[in-house]
């Protein structure tokens, strides 16, 4: 007798490995409606930024730092899981929620909040890939064993998306009579654009975002050039 | 005189001078960050270049097996001669490849760059394909994986492999399945070191080679069908020859067909998968058509009875079997 055309076992095993495919999802699922819903809290509180003085920012960012812990204990929570599989495989699904949650935390460190012992919080301070894993607990740009980890491209997403935002505030900030504001936002994202210049970039998500920045440097030139027309901009102290 | 590049005064402008110094990225505190990452990041973009070169290679090479295959006539235990040769050489030059390429998609490479190994699909097609015209039976996942492993394994060992290890991996696609499948594959995985690096199969290479592969059974049933005037099928050499009624390649594509329908849908691409299988459905009603026309006028016709129509290609059909 001829052997079958497919051994009935076969069947079994593929079907088995295609089900717990779909309950790994399902799981991560579940993390990730709880992340984003921690992120776009998150969000949402520091878009007040946008109408609140800067003598305010501390209550402000106190707000914005316990969402961040919520957001710091849920991305715990989704490296545990996710390291049991491989990254990659699943990586699509949380990268886009893990870079808004990237960007809170660098906006509210360069707002002057995300102090700790080491590091005094300051306006103007910008935290690296580094500063981002020490603070999620996690590692970053891993190569050498696959584990959860924060990727270079999720790191500069997020931060792109801070440049947007902080475009943004340069305006309000003057509206809020606040122009040195202004004027430090035009200097540190000239900065950030000359510094992603650097990179080689290939036709993909993080050039078609990089490209963005050009808008919002010119968003910050245009209000710096309107402050000081009008002799707007305040005497610097320092330097 | 022509090509001359004035200035706005209208004076001639210097041509081939000492280029302009490149204008330096003005630095700032930020800059060391941005050349680490940047060094970072063009570490993985030349790795993935890398890697979808040698993909679109051996993309190409299964693809030209696939297409010695499709010159096969009837299942049997053995290939023709001359298209084994063929089908040697291209495999013994995609192992070279995927020795290069196992390097690069160690760990947790192997899933990052799983959309630029799209040739391991293509693979899986040309194997499945070698491995049913031979025993007509479908080469389970493990089995597959190890051959492919091997494949890459025998490319790196940088020792001259003993003479037929090459052959080997062939054997494991040749071989009957009548003899145990399982101890076949862990020969030529002993012989290597077990640190070589080697190319795993994932679970959709496999899945989604095998949905094309019904695609190549269905060019195979048709162009068979036509020139030998028999269904594809059992019957062949080693396997039970006597059996009232050997399997024929309709009933196999019956059986892949349900295979798929019953499977539930890998959630990877849930639109890729529906749209391989609604290719797989239509390869599956085109053979369902051959079987159906060789019945009616086909040339194992039921004793006895004698249609009037396709008189001329009934005597053709008898004559080259």
């Amino acid at each position: 007798m001829a052997p079958p055309m497919i051994d009935p076992s076969l069947f079994d095993q593929l079907k088995a490995k295609i089900e717990e495919d779909t309950s790994v999802r399902k799981e991560l699922d579940q993390i990730l409606d709880d992340l984003n819903e921690h992120v776009s809290f998150t969000q949402g509180v520091l878009s007040r930024i946008h109408a609140t003085p800067r003598s305010k920012y501390a209550a402000l960012l106190e707000q914005v730092e316990g969402g961040i812990r919520k957001e710091i204990e849920t991305v715990g929570r989704l490296a545990t899981f996710a390291s049991q599989y491989p990254y990659y495989k699943y990586n699509y699904k949380w990268t886009r929620t893990v870079q808004d949650a990237i960007s809170t935390v660098i906006l509210c460190a360069w707002l002057g909040g995300m102090s700790s012992e080491t590091k005094p919080g300051e306006v103007g301070r910008l935290l690296t890939l580094e500063d981002m894993g020490e603070l999620f607990g996690v590692p970053v740009n891993l190569k050498d064993r696959d584990a959860f980890h924060i990727t270079i491209e999720e790191y500069l997403l997020g931060l792109i998306s801070v440049i947007d935002e902080l475009g943004r505030l340069s305006v309000n900030s003057v509206t809020l009579g606040d122009n040195a504001m202004a004027v430090q936002i035009s200097g540190f994202i000239k900065d950030l654009h000359a510094g992603f210049q650097v990179l080689n970039l290939k036709n993909d998500t993080l050039r078609k975002r990089v490209d963005s920045i050009k808008y919002a440097v010119k968003k910050v030139e245009d209000v710096v050039y309107d402050l000081s027309l009008r002799n707007l901009i305040p005497p610097q102290e320092d330097k | 005189m022509s090509g001359l590049k004035r200035d706005w005064t209208g004076s001639a402008k210097q041509r081939d001078g000492p280029k302009p110094v490149q204008k330096q990225v003005a630095r700032n505190a930020y800059t060391p960050m941005f050349e680490q990452l940047r060094n970072e990041l063009d570490e993985h973009h030349d790795r993935r270049e890398r890697i979808v070169k040698a993909s679109r290679d051996i993309t190409g090479l299964a693809k030209k097996i696939i297409f010695s295959l499709q010159r096969v006539r009837r299942i049997e235990g053995q290939l023709p001669a001359n298209i084994q040769a063929e089908v040697d050489s291209r495999l013994a030059e995609i192992a070279k490849l995927l020795a290069t390429l196992a390097p690069e998609i160690q760990g947790i490479n192997r899933y990052r760059y799983a959309r630029s190994l799209m040739c391991l699909e293509e693979l899986v097609e040309a194997l499945t394909f070698a491995h049913y015209l031979k025993t007509q039976t479908l080469i389970g996942y493990e089995q597959l994986s190890r051959v492919v492993e091997d494949l890459a394994r025998q490319a790196a060992a940088p020792p001259a492999p003993a003479p037929g290890t090459e052959d080997e991996v062939m054997t494991d696609v040749r071989d009957t399945p009548a003899a145990s499948p399982p101890e076949k594959p862990t020969q030529p995985a002993a012989q290597t070191p077990s640190s070589t690096p080697t190319i795993s199969l994932t679970q959709d290479d496999y899945l989604y080679g095998v949905f094309d592969l019904t695609g190549e059974m269905m060019r195979f049933a048709t162009t068979s069908t036509a020139l030998t005037g028999t269904m594809a099928g059992g019957g062949g050499e080693g396997d039970g020859g006597e059996d009232d009624d050997p399997r024929t390649i309709v009933q196999d594509m019956h059986e892949l067909g349900s295979f798929f329908e019953m499977l539930p849908v890998a959630p990877g691409n849930r639109f890729a998968w529906e749209k391989k299988l609604t290719v797989t459905r239509q390869s599956v009603q085109k053979v369902e058509r051959l079987g159906y026309d060789r019945i009616i006028r086909g040339s194992e016709r039921p004793k006895g009875w004698i249609p009037d129509l396709a008189a001329g290609e009934r005597g053709q059909a008898e004559e080259l079997e």
